[in-house]
């Protein structure tokens, strides 16, 4: 998704930043860790921007150089946000962050949204988090992704391809693994 | 994009990939900034996007850049539509590697 929106926004002042989520990186990725990740991408575009300048010069006199905290992140994200044409935010899996941070990060956004409504959030994760993304934002719009059969021939033949063993897999083994997967996926 | 690229040390990425399909790197010069990126996150997500980039099987899951809801959730550039967009699907089906 982010390759197809930076294709599209060449030659555009739009900006796309995005972080994929992982189960392994919970507490790197809490609500202030990935809005701190976007931010990031947002100040590495162009010059940094000099509200982000003077909050850092700031933070490091104080108690020699503190974090940010999540309220200040906000702030200065949607300053960020607001300076430029448009953003697209990408956050994959996002089922795999914990509760208390996804609940602060879909606030978060709901609060981005509200100040620069041309910003556009893209997210993907399991479908169990559905109910908590249309509480925190009612106004989503959702594509159940499940898979074509061309799409899974096509998956299939890449593995079938890149098999280590290819001796294991004569051209009859290799017709009968595609024609029952593929039979087996559309009864599914 | 020459292997050099990624080993210098310090170096600060960002997302932005060129019609030639390589990623520009994004050098912050000047050691305030680098300080600066790394006080605003420690995390590298440009990482994980090159592996899947990498791995991603071409035409899979292009369907999803069809879609109605997907286009007029891309090309509306007011705050009338809906501003997000959620792709959900089990594990495994394609979601990360969608283009």
């Amino acid at each position: 998704m982010i390759d197809t929106l930076c294709d599209r926004s060449e030659g555009k002042d739009i900006a796309v930043v995005g972080l994929y989520c992982d189960f392994l990186a919970q507490q790197e990725q809490s609500t202030a860790g990935i809005l701190g990740a976007i931010l990031k991408q947002l100040a590495s575009r162009d010059r940094i921007p000099e509200h982000i300048r003077g909050a850092f010069q700031r933070a490091k006199r104080e108690f020699g150089g503190r974090g940010l905290r999540l309220p200040d992140l906000v702030e200065i994200l949607k300053k960020t946000i607001s300076s430029l044409q448009r953003v697209f935010i990408c956050i994959d899996g996002l089922d795999e962050s914990t509760p208390k941070h996804r609940r602060g990060l879909l606030e978060s956004l709901r609060e981005i949204l509200h100040v620069s409504p041309s910003t556009r959030v893209f997210l993907t994760g399991r479908p169990h988090i559905d109910d908590e993304i249309v509480k925190c934002l009612s106004n989503a719009a959702r594509i159940d992704v499940i898979p074509t059969q061309d799409d899974i021939k096509s998956y299939l033949v890449m593995r079938l391809d890149g098999d280590t063993e290819p001796s294991a897999v004569n051209d009859e083994l290799r017709a009968d693994i595609m024609r029952v997967i593929l039979a087996e996926i559309s009864e599914m | 994009m020459s292997s050099g690229h990624q080993h210098v040390s310090g170096i600060i990425n960002s997302f932005n990939v060129n019609s030639h399909n390589t990623v520009n790197i994004i050098t912050e010069t000047d050691a305030e900034g680098r300080q600066i990126l790394q006080w605003l996150s420690p995390l590298e997500p440009q990482q994980r996007h090159q592996d899947v980039r990498n791995d991603r099987l071409d035409g899979v899951g292009n369907w999803v850049l069809e879609t109605t809801e997907f286009r007029k959730w891309s090309d509306s550039e007011d705050g009338c539509v809906e501003p997000v967009l959620f792709c959900h699907g089990n594990p495994g089906v394609g979601k990360t590697y969608l283009r």
